[in-house]
């Protein structure tokens, strides 16, 4: 099967204007403007599979971003090539558009002073949407986000969730085999967050739709994605399963322990290093391939009451795969 | 579903229900933008009234200018595109990044979005006009279906011509922050020689030749001489179609240039 997204060595690069501080540096810039070039995303590739959920981790201005908007076609790539359900999104027009959905966690498409039903009609008219169909949509898109309550009340009336929920079945309507989404639970408290996954993934079950989707929680990537990819200063770092990048990267692991009495942190320590000691809990970190054998030590040698051996959080694991790539000699992004 | 003319009738009609249902929300500035519409040409006519006293100026006795000036503010109302103020907002604040995403080009939008606010004020300004003539003879205008034929093909030409204008402009905030200040110079060079403060004739007739090269009087004074003045001759109605229809072409021209290089150079700010 082909894939539905690929992209092969996808590079853009910014031009920035740059002045120095001051009101001589505006003045300065006004009669002789000096650019810098950012490379935003450089020689990037990847595939994704048709039903595919993949999430695109970085820190801010990694290039994530940029990427999403290169694939769905706002952004004009400066070098390599971009496929998307076999369209080239710059090319493609509206046959391509309607294909995808873009949701941006910052940007909302929904008109701030009605209803979401009205954003909802002017999609049924620019997508050409059947009556019957719509109408079906509207109300499978309402059960599955709990919107019944929400849709004849004005957006800006909205809290948050319910504006997110409603943005989305917005940008469903036509149903888009690819959705795009950046920062789709962005501020969202934990409750709509939660709702906003699960609805993803029922979503990418019902119509094996392809995901690709940014996000800084790591909830988000754990629950939804079974493939990451890792992007940093516009570089790809990893593509892949996220257990097998902790796997890879993560060289300790923690051994969670419940302690009888009697135990200091001092004489814990003799085993690995100690990540939190609040008595009876403790955390203790050990060298990934020495977990085991430190677990049988410390249960003979200590009044162990429970024991078990985490990966250190995901959270530390990207960090970790950002400072190794940040100190392996990459030049800087400008 | 369906293609063709009965699609994009739904799709303006869904776009334009959506502007007048935000409108609705705002009735207030509704008004101050009608009360503004009405002000400027009626201060114009105070002075040339003033003016003119019992004698005429350049031809213009002060019921001329009171039929010039009532000209003026419906014309304009039929006329006036503020696209340039959505579209450098859009670009700017990063709204153009799901407007891109949809199958269907945002100047759509924009022009329901014209549409809609122009039948809004225009009817007001028209209902306007119709009460001042009811009273004030000097204000009525010979009930000839050619000239209205004719003022209704220049109105359409103008408002085409001024919804490029302005949304071409918008489009310059794809290189500059300074899109709607070059829109807010371009409206003040228009209030002389579009004839929105005084008819062209009574310019300095330096400034007058200038003009007819540019596409300033093809987008109210043209409209404005066909509705309120003596009868064309052939040659001028020959000269204000032609004007008409080569800047439109012009602005067109500009408009896909514009929208086609600012697309390649969209930073896509806001995200």
């Amino acid at each position: 099967m082909p894939p539905a997204i690929a992209a092969r060595a996808l590079s853009k690069d910014f031009q920035v204007k740059v002045r120095d501080p001051g009101l001589r540096g505006a003045v300065a810039a006004l009669f002789r403007p000096r650019y810098r070039a950012v490379h935003a995303v450089r020689g990037v590739s990847f595939e994704i599979a048709p039903g595919e959920i993949v999430a695109f981790l970085g820190p801010n201005g990694a290039g994530k971003t940029t990427t999403i908007k290169m694939l769905a076609g706002l952004l004009y790539p400066s070098s390599g090539t971009v496929q998307v359900t076999g369209f080239d999104p710059w090319t493609g027009g509206p046959d391509f558009k309607r294909r995808i959905a873009l949701v941006l966690g910052n940007r909302q498409q929904l008109v701030w002073d009605l209803p979401a039903q009205e954003t909802f009609q002017l999609n049924r008219a620019i997508y050409d949407i059947a009556l019957p169909d719509f109408q079906a949509r509207v109300k499978e898109l309402a059960d599955l986000l709990g919107l019944d309550e929400v849709l004849d009340k004005p957006v800006r009336q909205l809290s948050l969730g319910e504006r997110m929920k409603c943005e989305l079945a917005a940008a469903l309507l036509h149903r888009p085999p690819i959705l795009f989404l950046d920062e789709p639970t962005l501020g969202l408290d934990v409750s709509a967050q939660d709702a906003i996954r699960r609805f993803l993934t029922a979503y990418r079950d019902r119509f094996g739709a392809t995901i690709l989707l940014t996000s800084h929680y790591m909830q988000d990537v754990t629950a939804l994605a079974s493939r990451v990819l890792i992007i940093n200063r516009g570089r790809l770092l990893y593509d892949g399963a996220l257990d097998a990048l902790v796997a890879r990267i993560a060289r300790t692991k923690r051994l969670e322990l419940v302690l009888g009495d009697g135990v200091s942190e001092r004489r814990l320590a003799e085993f690995g290093t100690v990540k939190s000691f609040r008595s009876p809990n403790a955390v203790l970190e050990v060298p990934r391939a020495e977990a085991a054998a430190t677990s049988a030590r410390l249960l003979a040698a200590l009044p162990v009451i429970d024991l078990s051996i985490e990966d250190p959080p995901i959270e530390e694991v990207i960090r970790q795969a950002f400072a190794e790539a940040d100190g392996g000699g990459e030049e800087p992004t400008e | 579903m369906s293609g063709g003319f009965a699609l994009w009738t739904r799709r303006y009609a869904a776009m334009i229900r959506n502007a007048w249902l935000v409108n609705l929300q705002y009735r207030a500035s509704i008004v101050l933008w009608v009360l503004w519409g009405v002000t400027e040409p009626a201060i114009a006519l105070g002075i040339w009234w003033a003016i003119a006293g019992d004698g005429a100026v350049g031809g213009y006795a002060r019921a001329d200018f009171a039929r010039y000036f009532f000209g003026v503010m419906l014309v304009n109302a039929l006329t006036i595109a503020w696209d340039s103020w959505q579209l450098d907002h859009w670009i700017r604040e990063g709204d153009l990044n799901y407007r891109l995403a949809r199958p269907i080009n945002p100047v759509h939008e924009s022009l329901a979005d014209n549409l809609a606010y122009k039948a809004r004020s225009a009817g007001t300004i028209l209902l306007v006009w119709l009460i001042a003539a009811s009273v004030w003879p000097a204000v009525r205008l010979p009930l000839d279906p050619g000239r209205w034929a004719l003022v209704a093909v220049a109105v359409s030409f103008a408002a085409a011509m001024r919804f490029f204008i302005s949304f071409t402009t918008g489009l310059l905030a794809f290189w500059t922050t300074r899109a709607t200040a070059i829109m807010e110079l371009h409206a003040g060079v228009a209030m002389f020689l579009a004839g929105r403060v005084a008819p062209l004739a009574l310019l300095p007739p330096a400034v007058a030749t200038i003009a007819q090269f540019l596409w300033f009087p093809y987008m109210l004074a043209f409209p404005v001489a066909l509705l309120t003045g003596a009868a064309p001759t052939t040659g001028e109605l020959i000269l204000g179609f032609g004007g008409q229809v080569i800047w439109l072409a012009v602005w067109i021209a500009a408009y896909r240039l514009a929208w086609q290089r600012g697309l390649r150079r969209y930073g896509a700010v806001g995200g």
